[in-house]
């Protein structure tokens, strides 16, 4: 320890020094790791597994089943309601839910001011699938409509200022519902099972109503609702169930390989059948997503952060090229004096020493500096980019990571010079 | 006077030295051109013609909170409301309801093609449906037909005429004029000039529009509307409460200049590229600071070599322009390399996001920016090592 | 050639003002071959800077070929002592990067002379020195003396009118230290003018002329007496 210390203090001898090579070399270092933990904050949220133990079980089907003719088109991103009937028309998989998000209004009572909120319409599955963790109540029994919903434990709190408020009754665009249960906190980021249109980019819902209620109740899909035939869709109740419009997601948890074959099999039949009666005009295109696919799935764009993440790759690159470039020339200046320690007998082991010793300092004073710079790298990130707002977020393991990451390039900084500073011919050195 | 040779000699005897700094500047270089290239591309598609007055049209983004206020015939009557206290307000030209703004990524829109020949199918056309005032907010002219004056009810039976814009209507009804001609959704009754709607259609300019009723407010609506030039602030501010006056039920989510609307289109493009700028900003430091260094460290490095030279007659300028001219040797080698970079770059970024390639201007501009930030860093230390005093450095012990 | 009057100066440290030249007189005529000697301190490298401009001066004046140094532009400074003044240094200052041609070159790329000419005029100052066969060797291959024949090159290759030699054997043998004096004395010889500073009496009587300088000012040579001086202040 004392000869830690004793070492600690030469390195802060040397900086003293030449305090601006080695703020120069601090500054560009920081620098480069800054905008690299900027970066890698928003990476590794977004490539996150939410469902980490379940993901590779979870499957969107997607399929043809359109009253149109198209021999290259993909199947449409969302599924009608009739689709997903004929989807759900088997046991194969171990759960499945239908579902899609809409906009309302909620008031206690319908004389008070609303509350504007994000509804999910979706069947019993979805809690089970998806992992939600219940605080009050439980899930409606059945998928079939009843005027029962499921609230998040903040708009409980925002509405009635309590969390056990099951059974209770509130007022959702003007039409009463009963409270069946209140959701623990839960956030599921990404939320994989709505990616279109990038929403896995935003938060869950604040409500959750049965699917077949918001069918009756006429609520369109505020993602994507598009319709393949002349039909209303102002008549969900009517015509939303019958005719060609698609709103739907839908996802079925397939465990074993064996029932992810099957399912596809059953897919298969299913479209063959379709098209024998005439109903599946166009060729048949089957395709059976899981969940760590879907984002892939639906955005075919979304690379600006892949491309920031090239860039600031490079730009760590280029730092660390000139970090080290300073600190050589800062070694280099140093060299008599090594040269000298050495000559009094320090071996090399011990100039090695020395080395780690600075690296441990400008580890520290540079993770200080890159986490800063980080930080408002990642508030300029959320102001030009908002729509990742969500995941800019630091934890543990990404902190512990990043700071293993600043300790690596601290020492690579260091380490070509001071192996050269240590290996140079001593009797030269001494000579000039 | 300088020796390009011995430079080069003195360059390759520190290769370390050299390549870290060769390596580094042509990721700099390479960097410097993309992002640049970038930024060009995100300008470019901001001051692209729109055929719209961006200052002075607003645009209300709202939707009524009641579900008896969102269906016809109570909603008919709200909008009455809304557009009459608008018309109202001092300073506005014109104002129209509309189911959608123009200027957005996606929004509402269908299929378009003439009715005797479906294979001629445009997808994804907006469609806006509006009142009359519509085209006065917009201030497009009407270039052949007539614009119909009454809105029309959708009572599923009889068709509501279209109205295309100029460049969708060469498109579905090619060499022949379009006034008459049955769509997919109606009969043609008017062409008007061209303006940017969905930049996810086809093209930005196809629009179709038909005066009637908005369908459904699911989605909200929107009250748009041209202001006397220099009013758009005040009526901004002023908006909302004129509008909570006509009926309170409503939520406003937003009002909007046509720049704003375009500005969030490309919002995203417009992010990447100032955080590139940023990135090559920080990348030009860090070049100048290793410049610097570099040169700040040679001086020191060499001060009987210094010494020598300008006893043997080399002016304080010949050395600043020595050491000048060494940098300028570095960057222009590493630039070399850096523009075989800046094109392996575009290559990698045209994967992931949609960008140009790479004219060949902009890499040489890139390096003459370069060349001026490591003549500025480079000159002080160089400054510097022209003060060596000869009779110092020549002495040896 | 070069003439000098009342020429003094001195150094200032924030506490303490050292007169290093006073009231120096000098003249020296086209041709001549002067020794200045005088024990360690004493100012005769600080003189010999000022000669070779390579240092400014307070007071007085100098005239080389007629021409005043005072308020001469550093540009102007540089060329003139490109053109006319050669130097030979007790520790050669070659630049040990460079090769042999390409030290000897050197001031010649500073004078402008073109590629042929200056190639021309480095193997001529090479084969003087005799070592024609070591041009592209490097400083650090060579013997102290061969080093110290390659800086007389370097001096002598641009034909200058003046070589200012500061202890020019102090590094080395003797031997080699005679070869050194020989060649110098045969440069003097052919035309030009010479000014060593040495410690060594042997090499200073060979010189045509002696001038002793103590306490930064210049005495009559003939009142010097060798012998009186001679091991107490040997080193320089």
């Amino acid at each position: 320890m004392e000869q830690f210390l004793y070492y600690l203090k030469v390195s802060l001898k040397s900086i003293r020094r030449a305090p601006l090579p080695y703020s120069l070399t601090i500054l560009i270092l920081s620098l480069g790791l800054g905008v690299f933990f900027a970066n890698a904050t928003f990476y590794y949220r977004l490539n996150l597994d939410p469902l980490p133990h379940k993901s590779d079980k979870l499957f969107f089907p997607f399929m043809n089943l359109v009253p149109y003719d198209c021999q290259n088109c993909e199947p449409p991103n969302v599924l009608s309601y009739s689709n997903v009937q004929k989807l759900g028309a088997t046991d194969i998989p171990s759960a499945k839910a239908a579902m899609y998000s809409a906009d309302g209004y909620l008031r206690l009572t319908p004389q008070q001011p609303p509350m504007p909120v994000k509804i999910r319409l979706t069947q019993p599955d979805f809690f089970r699938m998806f992992e939600v963790p219940f605080l009050h109540g439980s899930v409606w029994p059945d998928a079939s409509a009843r005027a029962e919903v499921i609230l998040s434990r903040q708009t409980a709190e925002k509405l009635f200022g309590d969390t056990n408020v099951v059974g209770r009754s509130l007022t959702l665009d003007d039409f009463e519902y009963t409270v069946s249960a209140v959701l623990a906190d839960w956030a599921m980021l990404p939320r994989l099972f709505d990616a279109n249109n990038n929403n896995h980019l935003s938060e869950v819902e604040d409500i959750y109503l049965p699917l077949e209620t918001g069918y009756d109740r006429n609520y369109l899909s505020n993602s994507q609702s598009s319709s393949f035939q002349d039909a209303d869709y102002r008549k969900l109740a009517t015509d939303g169930r019958t005719k060609a419009i698609h709103q739907l997601q839908f996802w079925v948890q397939l465990d074993t390989v064996e029932q992810q074959q099957a399912y596809r099999q059953f897919m298969a039949n299913l479209t063959a059948d379709e098209k024998k009666a005439g109903r599946h005009p166009s060729a048949i295109n089957n395709k059976l997503v899981g969940m760590r696919d879907i984002v892939v799935h639906f955005n075919k764009d979304g690379g600006d952060i892949k491309a920031f993440a090239l860039v600031t790759l490079l730009f760590l690159l280029v730092c660390l090229f000139n970090a080290s470039h300073l600190s050589l020339n800062r070694y280099l200046s140093n060299q008599y004096e090594i040269s000298l320690r050495r000559a009094l007998g320090a071996s090399r082991w011990h100039i090695q020493q020395q080395a780690l010793a600075d690296v441990l300092l400008m580890a520290s004073i540079t993770s200080v500096a890159a986490l800063l710079i980080g930080y408002s790298g990642i508030s300029l990130m959320n102001e030009l980019l908002p729509a990742n707002r969500l995941f800019s977020s630091w934890d543990w393991t990404l902190l512990l990571s990043l700071l293993a990451v600043t300790l690596g390039c601290s020492y690579l900084v260091t380490l070509y010079p001071s192996l050269r500073a240590s290996f140079g011919a001593l009797n030269q050195q001494l000579k000039e | 006077m300088i020796s390009l040779h011995l430079i080069f000699k003195s360059m390759l005897r520190r290769k370390v030295v050299t390549s870290l700094l060769l390596v580094q500047l042509a990721l700099t270089l390479a960097l410097l051109s993309n992002s640049s290239l970038l930024a060009l591309q995100t300008w470019n598609q901001l001051s692209q013609p729109t055929g719209l007055d961006l200052d002075n049209i607003l645009y209300v983004s709202l939707k009524p909170t009641s579900k008896n206020l969102q269906e016809y015939p109570a909603f008919a009557d709200l909008l009455e409301r809304q557009l009459a206290a608008v018309r109202q307000m001092p300073g506005v030209a014109a104002v129209s309801f509309t189911n959608q703004s123009p200027l957005m990524e996606g929004g509402s829109n269908s299929n378009v093609n003439d009715e005797n020949n479906r294979e001629n199918n445009t997808q994804n056309v907006p469609q806006y449906t509006v009142s009359p005032d519509f085209l006065k907010v917009l201030q497009l002219d009407v270039l052949e037909g007539e614009i119909p004056q009454t809105i029309q009810a959708w009572d599923g039976e009889s068709t509501v005429p279209v109205v295309l814009t100029k460049s969708l209507a060469e498109r579905v009804f090619p060499g022949k004029s379009a006034i008459g001609q049955l769509t997919n959704g109606g009969p043609v009754a008017a062409v008007i000039e061209d303006f940017y709607g969905q930049r996810s259609a086809e093209r930005v300019m196809y629009n179709r529009i038909q005066i009637a009723q908005i369908y459904g407010v699911a989605w909200g609506y929107g009250i748009i509307l041209r202001v006397e030039p220099g009013q758009a602030k005040h009526i901004r501010s002023q908006i909302p409460d004129v509008l909570k006056t006509a009926d309170a039920n409503i939520e406003i989510f937003s009002v909007r200049t046509m720049d704003d609307q375009l500005h969030r289109m490309f919002r995203n493009e417009f992010g990447l590229a100032t955080l590139l700028a940023v990135l090559s900003g920080l990348m030009l430091l860090v070049s100048m600071i290793s410049s610097y260094s570099n040169a700040h460290f040679n001086a020191l490095k060499r001060q009987q070599e210094i010494g020598i030279k300008r006893a043997l007659g080399a002016s304080k300028h010949s050395i600043l322009l020595e050491m000048l001219t060494e940098n300028w040797c570095t960057t222009v080698a590493g630039a070399g390399i850096g523009i075989v970079a800046a094109w392996l770059l575009n290559q990698a970024l045209a994967l992931v996001i949609s960008i140009p390639a790479l004219p060949v201007w902009l890499p040489l501009t890139a390096l003459l920016m370069l060349m001026l930030c490591v003549t500025l860093a480079t000159w002080y230390p160089a400054r510097i090592a022209t003060q060596v005093s000869p009779a110092t450095a020549t002495k040896t012990l | 050639m070069i003439q000098i009057n009342n020429l003094s100066k001195s150094f200032r440290t924030e506490l303490i003002e050292t007169q290093a030249l006073k009231n120096i007189q000098l003249h020296v005529t086209e041709g001549e071959f002067v020794a200045l000697t005088g024990p360690s301190g004493s100012g005769k490298s600080t003189l010999l800077n000022v000669l070779g401009t390579l240092e400014s001066f307070d007071g007085g004046d100098y005239l080389l070929d007629g021409q005043s140094v005072k308020g001469l532009s550093d540009k102007a400074l540089s060329a003139l002592r490109n053109e006319k003044i050669g130097f030979i240094f007790q520790g050669f200052n070659l630049i040990k990067d460079y090769s042999l041609f390409d030290n000897i070159e050197l001031p010649l790329r500073y004078r402008g002379f073109a590629a042929a000419e200056r190639k021309r005029r480095v193997e001529h100052a090479l084969e003087q020195v005799g070592l024609a066969a070591r041009r592209d060797y490097h400083p650090s291959q060579l013997s102290g003396g061969q080093q110290q024949r390659v800086a007389i090159a370097r001096a002598i290759a641009g034909q200058p009118r003046i070589l200012l030699a500061d202890e020019p054997t102090g590094n080395l043998d003797s031997l080699m230290a005679r070869q050194v004096m020989e060649l110098l004395e045969q440069i003097n010889r052919d035309g030009c003018t010479i000014l060593m500073v040495t410690h060594d009496p042997d090499q200073a009587r060979r010189a045509g002329r002696q001038v002793q300088i103590v306490d930064g000012q210049l005495s009559d040579a003939a009142m010097y007496d060798p012998l009186q001086h001679a091991s107490p202040v040997a080193v320089a």
